[in-house]
Parts: C-alpha cells; sequence; structure tokens
C-alpha cells in the first residue's frame, strides 16, 4: 500500500465514505477527526443508530424529576414518570418546536410550553392545547417523541432513536460485567449520581475521549507531573517500567474498553488512594456482611472499573463520565463521582474530592489530556495524516471467547473501539428520527 | 460586620491587586506565600452555596491539596500550562466588611466581595483569547505586625454551570 500518492481524507462519494479504507488493520485516518462528513455520518449511525448512555435512575429518583441531556445534537429528557416509569423524551414541543426544559435539571408535574401553552404529560401525552377551537389534529399524534428503545441495565439507561438498534442486551454484551464491577464497590449494590455534574470542554473530536481514557501508554508521558508530585495507585498501574507492568488493556468486544489497573494494585482501597482499607473499618465492614469475607476483599483489591462503554459512558473509576460531541471539532467531557449506597458519608466525601482531582478542567490528570486532545485536533487539521494502531498486536492474548487482552502500554484498547466503529460505520441503515 | 477605614480599605486593595498581580504572571511562590494555612480554594459549580460535601465542585482544595497543585505547576511538566498562559485580569467591584469574631484570635479579618475578569490566551494549544469572568469572595487575616493572608478564596465563575474549557492556571 502507498503511503505517499493519495491523501486519505473522508470522501463523500456518491456511496457515502470508504471507511474500509480509512479504519485500516493497523492504521487510521486522520480525517476521522476532523471531517465534517464523517462527524455527520457519526451523528446517524452511531448518536442516532444505535444505543447510547442516556442517566442514571438515581439522577430522577423521584416522579415528575428530569435531567436534560444531548445526544448527539439532539436536546433530550430523561423523565420520572408519575408511574415511576423511565422515559427518554425529546425536549422539543411537537406545535412550533420550541425547547421546553431550559433548566439543566428539575421536578414538574406536566411540561408546559412557554410558546403558546401546549401542555404535555411527564410520559410525554399532550394533555392540552389553549384555545382548542382552531385545533384540528388528533392529540394523540402530537405528544412529545418518545425514544422508542428505551431500557436499562441495574440503573443504567440507555436509548436509541432507532428502532432497529437490537437489544441493549447485546449491545452491552460483555458491558453488563464492567457495570457490576462498578455495582459491588457498594455493598447494597447502589449508586447515588447526586452530586452534580462538571463539564469540560475540549476543543478536539469526540473520539479522543474515548480512546485517551483506555490509552494505558500516555499515562507515563502526558500525566508526569502528577506523578511527580501525587503518590497514587498509578504509580505501580502505569507509571513503571515495561517489564515490571501488571496492568491491562482489555477489548471486551463491542467497543467496550477497559484498562484494568487492579494486577498492580498493592493491598485493598488502592483505587481510592489508600494503602491498605483500615481507614474505612465500617465500609469494609458492610462489604463482609454483604458479601462474605473473601469476596468483599477480592472486591476491595479489584475495586472498580476503568473503562469506557461505546459510544458515549465511560466508567471512570469512582466517576461516571459521559461524553457528548459539540461539533467536529470540538466535545463535552461530563462527570460525576460515582457516590455509593451503604457506605459512611466519609467514603462519599474522599470519593468526591477524588473526583475533582482526577477530572474535569482544572483537575491533576484531565487537564493535560485536555489540552493533548486540542494539540492533536490542530495537527489533524490538514486531513493527511495516518494514526497508528498497531502497538502490541503480536503480544496481544486472544481469548476462546474473543476476548483481548493486551499490555497496558499497548493499544488493544483502541484497537477495539475502531474495530466496532467500522463496524457500525459501513452500516447502511439510516436512522429515523 | 463593620465598615472598614480608608486606610484598611486601601490596604486590602493593595493585597488584591498584588494576588492578581502574581496570578496572571503564574508567579507560584509568591501568589502561595499569600496564602494562609488554613486556606481553601474553591471553585463551586453552578450553586455557590451547594455543600462541597454533597456536591462536585471544578476545584475544591484545601491546603495540602492546593499546595499540591502549585508544585505540579512548578514540575515543568504540567502540559496545561506549558507554556504558561499570558493573562491579564481586572478586578473589582470591591466591597469590603470586617469580621466582627475572627476565626483567628488576636488577628482582623475581612470579608472581601468582588468581580473579576480573566483574560487568557490559550498558548498550549489552540491560541485563542479566553475570557474568565466570575464573583469572588475572599476571606483575608491581617496579623498584628501588618502582614494579610488570605484564608479563603471562592471563585464563583459566570459560567459555572456550563461546559468550560481547561483552566490549570491558578484563578
Amino acid at each position: 500500500m502507498s503511503m505517499t500518492a493519495q491523501r486519505p481524507e473522508a470522501r463523500s462519494k456518491a456511496d457515502g465514505i470508504d471507511y474500509e479504507e480509512l479504519i485500516q488493520k493497523d492504521r487510521i485516518s486522520g480525517s476521522l477527526y476532523t471531517s465534517e462528513a464523517v462527524y455527520r455520518d457519526e451523528l446517524e449511525k452511531i448518536f442516532y443508530g444505535g444505543w447510547v448512555y442516556i442517566g442514571h435512575e438515581s439522577e430522577v429518583a423521584k416522579p415528575g424529576q428530569y435531567v436534560r441531556r444531548t445526544i448527539g445534537e439532539v436536546p433530550v429528557l430523561l423523565v420520572r414518570t408519575r408511574e415511576g416509569k423511565i422515559t427518554v423524551l425529546k425536549n422539543r414541543c411537537t406545535h412550533r418546536g420550541n425547547m421546553l426544559c431550559v433548566q439543566q435539571k428539575g421536578s414538574l408535574k406536566n411540561f408546559t410550553c412557554a410558546y403558546h401553552g401546549w401542555v404535555f404529560g411527564l410520559d410525554g401525552k399532550l394533555l392540552d392545547v389553549p384555545y382548542p377551537g382552531g385545533f384540528r389534529h388528533d392529540p394523540a399524534e402530537y405528544g412529545l417523541k418518545v425514544l422508542p428503545l428505551i431500557d436499562s441495565y441495574r440503573g443504567f439507561v440507555f436509548a436509541s432513536f432507532s428502532p432497529d438498534a437490537g437489544s441493549l442486551d447485546d449491545h452491552l454484551g460483555n458491558g453488563k460485567l464492567l457495570i457490576d464491577r462498578a455495582l459491588q464497590m457498594s455493598p447494597t449494590q447502589e449508586i447515588k449520581l447526586t452530586a452534580g455534574w462538571v463539564r469540560h470542554k475540549i476543543r478536539g473530536n469526540w473520539k479522543m475521549l474515548p480512546e485517551n481514557d483506555t490509552d494505558g501508554y500516555h499515562v507515563n508521558f502526558v500525566h508526569s507531573s502528577f506523578g511527580r508530585v501525587i503518590r497514587s495507585q498509578y504509580d505501580e498501574a502505569a507509571l513503571a517500567p515495561e517489564e515490571s507492568l501488571k496492568s491491562l488493556t482489555i477489548d471486551w468486544g463491542n467497543g467496550h474498553t477497559e484498562l484494568d489497573f487492579s494486577p498492580s494494585y498493592v493491598g485493598e482501597m488502592a483505587w481510592l488512594g489508600l494503602s491498605d482499607s483500615s481507614r474505612y473499618p465500617e465500609y469494609v465492614r458492610a462489604m463482609e456482611e454483604a458479601y462474605g469475607h473473601e469476596k468483599a476483599h477480592e472486591i476491595l483489591a479489584k475495586g472498580p472499573p476503568h473503562a469506557v462503554i461505546f459510544p458515549n459512558l465511560f466508567l471512570g473509576e469512582m466517576n461516571i463520565v459521559m461524553f457528548e460531541p459539540l461539533g467536529v471539532n470540538e466535545c463535552v467531557q461530563w462527570h460525576t463521582p460515582l457516590l455509593l449506597g451503604g457506605v459512611p458519608d466519609e467514603v462519599n466525601i474522599r470519593i468526591l474530592r477524588q473526583s475533582e482531582g482526577a477530572l474535569g478542567p482544572s483537575a491533576f490528570l484531565l487537564a493535560d489530556d485536555g489540552v493533548i486532545s486540542e494539540r492533536q485536533q490542530i495537527a489533524l487539521r490538514s486531513g493527511d495524516a495516518w494514526l497508528d494502531l498497531s502497538r502490541g498486536e503480536e503480544r496481544e492474548e486472544v481469548r476462546a471467547d474473543g476476548v483481548r487482552l493486551g499490555h497496558v502500554t499497548d493499544e488493544t484498547t483502541n484497537r477495539g473501539f475502531w474495530h466496532q466503529y467500522r463496524k457500525v460505520m459501513t452500516r447502511n441503515a439510516a436512522a429515523t428520527r | 460586620m463593620q465598615l472598614v477605614t480608608v486606610e484598611e480599605q486601601r490596604r486590602i486593595e493593595a493585597f488584591l491587586y498584588k494576588e492578581a498581580r502574581f496570578a496572571d504572571q503564574s508567579r507560584y511562590e509568591d501568589w502561595e506565600n499569600l496564602v494562609d494555612e488554613d486556606m481553601y480554594y474553591w471553585i463551586p459549580t453552578d450553586d455557590p452555596e451547594a455543600d462541597p460535601e454533597r456536591t462536585v465542585s471544578i476545584t475544591a482544595d484545601n491546603r495540602k491539596r492546593l499546595a499540591t497543585r502549585i508544585a505540579q505547576l512548578k514540575t515543568g511538566k504540567r502540559h496545561a500550562q506549558l507554556p504558561v498562559s499570558p493573562m491579564r485580569r481586572l478586578v473589582s467591584n470591591i466591597e469590603i466588611e470586617k469580621m466582627a469574631a475572627p476565626k483567628q484570635q488576636g488577628t482582623e479579618e475581612y470579608l472581601v466581595h468582588a468581580n473579576f475578569v480573566v483574560y487568557e490566551l490559550q498558548v498550549q494549544s489552540t491560541r485563542m483569547l479566553d475570557v474568565w469572568p466570575g464573583g469572588v469572595e475572599y476571606r483575608l487575616r491581617q496579623y498584628p505586625d501588618g502582614e494579610i493572608k488570605m484564608y479563603y478564596k471562592k471563585i464563583m465563575l459566570v459560567e459555572a454551570g456550563e461546559p468550560i474549557l481547561t483552566a490549570a492556571f491558578i484563578l
């Protein structure tokens, strides 16, 4: 293959963009991060055509509570209905297209449009049209658009704009095990996403977020300043010579990828930045009562996952993180601490402070990642780059079930992401919105 | 709460302008020397009254974490501030009250509210001029020898609840 003859930028041919050419076995075209046509296509195929993470049930614990989200570029609402059911609605009046909810979150009895006073129930049904004499339609056809697929796995709510996205179960696959591992950090298997969100804007393409969040190779370089001033679990997990690193990159299939730091953790609660679990005896006791001694200590040693659920959810250890594209050149990384049910307040306060330390615009870690993504975006703008994806392919272990395990510095996770991306992007089915 | 004398006001304003200048110039050691041992450096999200033990903040540094933040900036490897952002900030609308009961006995303590705008050139990557407006609450302590230290700085960004850009500098 000639690497010089032609510019590999994404071309809009009559039959679309040639993703087989742009995503090769061991390299990808930089134009995938910078092409407006690719971005538009991603909105249709990934964000509107497949399953996306919307939110967690604990964010809308009571009937009438809602939170705003943006899926692709479409404003939606995650709502708890009067009957206590979860629904996902477009945040857009069916009359003249006005955005209904302006606040990021709230609690309401109904949705009333400020423009002409149309009233919708929490389930989206049209309840009232002022001055009904001139209204000629069937109200049943003018409810708020409910997303055709809405499902949840253990409180994590996913939805799709396309009725043809298949089952959530199939989409999640091994991702369910990752969610299980996050939940089992609580003795009651409960998490509470009630601490609010910080949103970090990065002038880079959204795909840099899932890629970087499970890239183990960069840690020793991008985060060397962190390593110098803070003693952390990452010292053994990612900041050591190649042969002594025991952490793994894992491709779980379906684009779900993990950086598994746990093989290098020393002692329990390394994932809380501690050398053992003596600081929180009450938490340890609750875990032992819930899971039995052996399993409890296994969980406390292994800790939470550091894993991306394709395409927009990151189980970032004791954080829940969401990716939102803002056009081809900008994105937002949302994060909230993963607070645990059934633990003393001190544990959750530590999780809060750890969250601020790691993630967000001023954090010890993500501030540096953000700037690197922005530099990539500038350097890739010309569209003529190829990005290497080959590292460690020959030393990857492939399990019988297809799961791939790599050295922590290898690009097993990046390959897992791009493999799924190519699969989704080469599907023809257009989303129906 | 009590009003302050003109002389107190001038002393405190001079402190605020010095603090702003050290921050603008990324003079980390000089800036840290203005900070007292019980410092709390806090950038809440959109609800400035939210309890930081239940609500995530953009930044919530106690003295120890603030020291780590500054140490990280001084490593020369903090990519988000490599090179440091050229900045100029304006501090205005300064209102000063004297605390009736100082936290630390034998000192004078002041509660100060102000507005600010930081103009920051993001030279690390995009080279765009970013604007950071907000309100700020300082709590200052004057020791008997006249030295003023800051023990609380709460930065209420206008955009605190919105997606915000990387801000690894001292706000």
